[in-house]
């Protein structure tokens, strides 16, 4: 295994020698490449300063949204797992990140748990054996899945789970299971506000970094490749489909962890929490921040989020219209998101290769 | 014996939306490879128009006629500036396409607020067979769609444009190299689908009644549909759409509203997944 790792490494280093060449030609891209170097770390402080002090600025009523956008951005994390990263369109991913919020509120309800250490661990097993069931059905099999079948297939099942949720008197049907005990640690309740907030952001940068460790090591690396050449890695040897399952059921991990915190959080959970409008809606982040690259998941959350908090108070009506063409805008000329104004390609992508836009959405 | 009819009936009538709602998503997603998820916004746009007429006191005839071409020339008009972009990258076609679905639904739930707006339907009363009655308008929707499939059939199997259709979904570039212009014949194709939706749109108008959401409901049985048919052919996401509108009519009788809801998706994903080229495969009619 260790050798074809490395002999992935070298063809898809060789690749990017070539792009480097054709880069080099052009002076403008010669110069961002160089300048390039750097950025990454650099957003990601800023981002990390910036959602450090902001409690100590912000008014108690933003310090509680802030925390719910912080709760999202792990959300769109695992969702820039999935797509960003190894190239699976999951429409469906509010599945298991409503699936797991409605676990945790029924282990607070019916069963009184509420301790930090049980909730927010089960929360993430949730999550993770929804996507091993749903991703080991869509992608594993005799046949690689097409990539249309996966993304339909995630749609459907978010939706099928919103219906279930909706007519299902044990799960509060249409309303939902509406206040939540909070979430306790020893005698200590966690409530909205600035601890809420800092444990969320703590949970957050853990996450991230292991993330961050995740898509830099081989395993990263085959993914990247997975992402540009599906056929490729599985000419080298790879089990294409295992690697996808894996990721799948990582982001869906991640995102059941975002839901557990999600619904103590807010203090209810509802059927659109496992719906085609959350799952829609994590798309948006990830798609205006930049996917494949694990900050612009994040940042695209608090855009998002921060934008269409400060526009609804005065423009409520047509704030999803502006959303709508906003997102058309970037769809057609920034397809690598808000990021892309700031980081240039190569960095992108990392210090193992380089890709071709016009190929990253082509299916293979 | 009177309520089997009954129940067939309200099935086959259910059938029928799903079907002239799905053969517009099923020529769009055949010919181009993409799958519209802004074709729900069509069928709205059709009801909206259905109930603008009503709403300026017009008959409500002439808004159901108006809805087709409007929406067909709303569609022409988005495939040449937008949709045309995203031949090649189906992925960034769906978001591209729910991108304009959202900007249409919410202009239009801005337009209408968030209510529920009736629309009288057009033949009113009911049929009555013996003891039974059965709605004069849903039997008119069950013959239309049967007018619709047929016409679409005919056009497609036996004029010229058909056949032009039908090359350029076979093979592009040779249609293209024996001079057929596949960009118009892709526009043309894309606004027919788009005119089929809002057809639809503005016939189911007085059943449903106008709301933002209503395209957003048939959006995902119509994915449903048009996968299990099998994409690349005409008959085949019709034959998807009277299995799936038949089995979501059907199964209510039988079992919990909620289980058959689910029981269909899970069923056809299951169904999708071991045959993936859908009931009928191969190209053509």
């Amino acid at each position: 295994m260790p050798k074809s790792m490395s002999v992935v490494k070298q063809a898809i280093v060789a690749d990017a020698g070539d792009e480097v060449d054709g880069a080099m030609a052009e002076s403008a891209a010669a110069g961002q490449v160089a300048a390039g170097r750097k950025v990454l770390p650099i957003v990601e402080v800023v981002v990390l300063v910036a959602a450090l002090v902001a409690p100590l600025v912000l008014q108690d009523y933003l310090t509680v949204f802030a925390t719910r956008v912080i709760i999202l951005a792990l959300f769109a994390l695992s969702f820039d797992l999935v797509w960003g990263y190894a190239g699976i369109m999951s429409f469906g991913q509010a599945l298991f990140f409503g699936s797991a919020g409605y676990g945790v509120a029924l282990l607070a309800r019916d069963l009184d748990i509420t301790n930090i250490f049980l909730v927010l661990p089960a929360g993430t097993i949730i999550g993770l054996a929804f996507a091993l069931l749903l991703g080991g059905f869509l992608l594993l099999g005799r046949h690689p899945s097409s990539v249309i079948f996966v993304s339909l297939g995630t749609l459907t099942g978010s939706y099928a789970a919103d219906r279930l949720a909706r007519g299902w008197y044990y799960l509060g049907g249409q309303n939902g299971i509406p206040s939540i005990a909070p979430m306790t640690l020893g005698g200590y309740e966690f409530s909205e506000g600035p601890p809420f907030y800092y444990l969320v952001l703590g949970i957050l940068v853990v996450v991230y970094l292991l993330c961050r460790f995740l898509v830099r090591s081989q395993f990263g690396l085959a993914l990247a490749g997975l992402r540009e050449n599906e056929q490729r890695i599985a000419f080298f040897g790879y089990k294409a489909q295992h690697l996808k399952a894996i990721i799948f059921a990582i982001g869906g991990a991640v995102a059941g962890l975002a839901g557990s915190l999600y619904a103590f959080h807010e203090g209810f959970v509802w059927p659109n929490m496992v719906g085609v409008v959350v799952s829609t809606q994590v798309v948006l982040y990830v798609l205006f921040g930049g996917s494949g690259t694990l900050i612009g998941a994040v940042i695209g959350a608090i855009i998002v989020e921060g934008v269409s908090f400060w526009l609804s108070d005065n423009y409520r009506d047509i704030w999803p219209i502006i959303l709508g063409v906003l997102l058309l805008l970037v769809i057609l000329f920034r397809p690598l998101g808000l990021i892309s104004f700031v980081l240039g390609e190569r960095e992108r992508v990392g210090s193992f290769g380089a890709s071709r836009k016009e190929k990253r959405n082509a299916a293979p | 014996m009177a309520n089997a009819f009954v129940a067939a009936f309200e099935i086959l009538s259910f059938g029928a939306i799903i079907v002239l709602i799905v053969l517009g998503l099923g020529i769009i997603a055949s010919m181009m490879g993409i799958f519209n998820f802004a074709q729900g916004e069509f069928v709205l746009l059709g009801a909206y128009i259905t109930y603008l007429a009503y709403a300026k006191g017009l008959p409500i005839w002439t808004g159901m006629v108006a809805a087709p071409f409007a929406v067909g020339a709303l569609g022409f008009v988005l495939e040449a500036l937008i949709i045309r972009r995203f031949y090649a990258a189906p992925i960034v076609a769906m978001l591209g396409t729910y991108a304009l679905g959202l900007i249409i639904r919410e202009t239009v739930r801005g337009l209408i607020g968030g209510f529920y707006l009736t629309v009288p339907e057009p033949i009113g009363g009911s049929i009555d067979i013996g003891a039974m009655h059965i709605s004069a308008w849903r039997f008119t929707i069950i013959i239309i769609t049967l007018l619709v499939m047929a016409g679409c059939y005919l056009l497609l199997s036996r004029t010229s444009f058909g056949l032009r259709v039908r090359a350029t979904l076979e093979n592009p570039s040779l249609a293209r190299a024996s001079g057929i212009s596949t960009p118009l014949i892709y526009g043309a194709t894309f606004a027919f689908g788009a005119a089929l939706a809002g057809l639809a749109g503005a016939l189911i108008v007085p059943v449903f009644s106008l709301f933002a959401d209503l395209g957003l409901r048939f959006l995902i049985q119509g994915f449903v549909a048009v996968m299990v048919g099998g994409v690349g052919s005409f008959i085949g996401p019709v034959a998807g759409a009277g299995v799936i509108g038949t089995l979501s009519a059907a199964l209510p009788w039988v079992m919990a509203p909620v289980v058959a809801d689910v029981l269909v998706f899970v069923l056809a994903i299951v169904f999708i997944k071991f045959r993936p080229q859908g009931l009928i495969a191969g190209k053509g009619v």
